[in-house]
């Protein structure tokens, strides 16, 4: 064997890059994503949503700091029967924050990204109502209406979809116009 | 190509000894952190056991969703907003993937439950969501939209962003639970009653042709956003 050979044989394998550093590829994460939220389906009977209790949470920190909204129109009593473990997506949420974390933790890759100017925060607060009240409306988000709608053979799904799109669309183009 | 700069900005950055023994020392921390976080995850694992017989392996999967979505950067905002923006469609692509994937599981699992036949068929129990289409859909979707894009994120990015460590998206998710909780109000003013629930089997008058349909318009997008990315950002 020549020497450049031995030496190949001896460089090691580097497992932990193999398992936890390298990204996956887009089409790894959707084969992965939807064998999850079959998994979802199969324990909960439920499909994987996000956005359909974020006013509960809304309306649960109200009462922690005193508020008693659940007799408001939007809750009508459904605070009092809302519980944290019992609420799937509840729990997924916070999931998804935790296995984020744990992804860049273990990659060694996790930072924290600061604000870097008022303009964040603006499109924060403009983007985050848009999409808590657009969500309201459409009956779902990117997940319970799009990717859960429109698989299920919903046409509000392919409506959804259009529509998300025309925005994205739309606002692109003036990010492209401000920004660019 | 990212990668590669990336090395070369590591490589120039390890003159002195000492960065280096840094560089490790972080390393070994996040990872321990990470180890440490398992453990967390476990413990809340068992915690909702005790409340919801189902509750450990919702953690779990809601766990290794995060984690998938991290791992492969899969954003659904950018996936309907980089053809526009720079042109590529690969994540687009991968989403449309997620879709049919999904699409034939459900199905599946769908005629498993209620037969191949449609009578049966409850919408309360069936696997998904199948609800009413509307004028609320378009205006609702239109509005998630611009917000998705406007805040660098969709609901599923938000939190895994959060994960990752966007002080930003924490800002985001209170004004997202704000938004839900106005739109609360708002948005029975634009369901109206007489929304009708179309289920495309129901529609076509049978899962043959609904799936027909369906598959064919995922996979004329598919080779539409395949022609859009050649063309805009060379094929990628």
């Amino acid at each position: 064997m020549s020497e450049e050979k031995i030496n190949a044989n001896k460089q090691k394998v580097d497992y932990w890059k193999i398992l936890f550093k390298n990204e996956w590829s887009y089409v790894t994460g959707a084969v992965v994503i939807v064998v999850l939220a079959t998994a979802l389906v199969i324990v909960t009977g439920k499909s994987w949503g996000v956005t359909g209790i974020l006013h509960l949470w809304g309306g649960k920190f109200l009462e922690l700091i005193g508020v008693n909204a659940d007799t408001w129109s939007i809750y009508n009593g459904a605070l009092g029967k809302f519980n944290f473990w019992k609420s799937i997506p509840s729990i997924t949420n916070v999931g998804i924050v935790l296995g984020a974390l744990l992804s860049a933790l273990l990659a060694a890759s996790f930072k924290i990204k600061k604000i870097k100017s008022y303009k964040q925060v603006i499109a924060a607060i403009l983007g985050g109502i848009l999409m808590g009240v657009g969500a309201r409306m459409a009956m779902g988000c990117n997940i319970g209406a799009l990717f859960s709608g429109l698989s299920s053979f919903s046409l509000h799904g392919w409506v959804f979809f259009l529509f998300i799109f025309i925005g994205a669309m739309v606002e692109s183009s003036m990010l492209k116009k401000w920004f660019m | 190509m990212s990668e590669n700069i990336g090395r070369i900005a590591r490589s120039s950055g390890r003159r002195t000894q000492m960065s280096d023994a840094q560089r490790k020392r972080r390393k070994a921390v996040q990872i321990i952190t990470g180890a440490a976080l398992i453990a967390v995850i476990i413990v809340m694992a068992f915690v909702a056991n005790q409340t919801n017989p189902k509750g450990a392996y919702i953690v779990i999967i809601g766990t290794l969703l995060g984690y998938a979505l991290q791992r492969s950067r899969f954003c659904f905002t950018a996936a309907l907003r980089d053809p526009f923006l720079t042109g590529g469609t690969n994540l687009t692509k991968a989403m449309i993937i997620t879709f049919a994937l999904y699409s034939f599981l459900l199905m599946a699992i769908n005629i498993t439950k209620f037969g191949i036949s449609l009578d049966s068929v409850d919408f309360s129990k069936a696997a998904g969501y199948i609800r009413p289409v509307g004028f609320h859909t378009a205006l609702g979707a239109f509005l998630f939209g611009i917000g998705a894009v406007i805040a660098g994120g969709c609901a599923s990015g938000t939190f895994m962003r959060m994960g990752e460590g966007f002080l930003q998206q924490w800002v985001v998710v209170i004004f997202f639970i704000i938004g839900s909780m106005i739109g609360g109000v708002a948005a029975p003013i634009v369901q109206f009653k007489s929304a009708p629930v179309v289920f495309l089997p129901q529609l076509f008058g049978g899962w043959a042709l609904a799936a027909f349909v369906q598959f064919s318009l995922l996979l004329i997008l598919y080779i539409v956003a395949d022609i859009w990315g050649r063309k805009k950002a060379g094929g990628r």
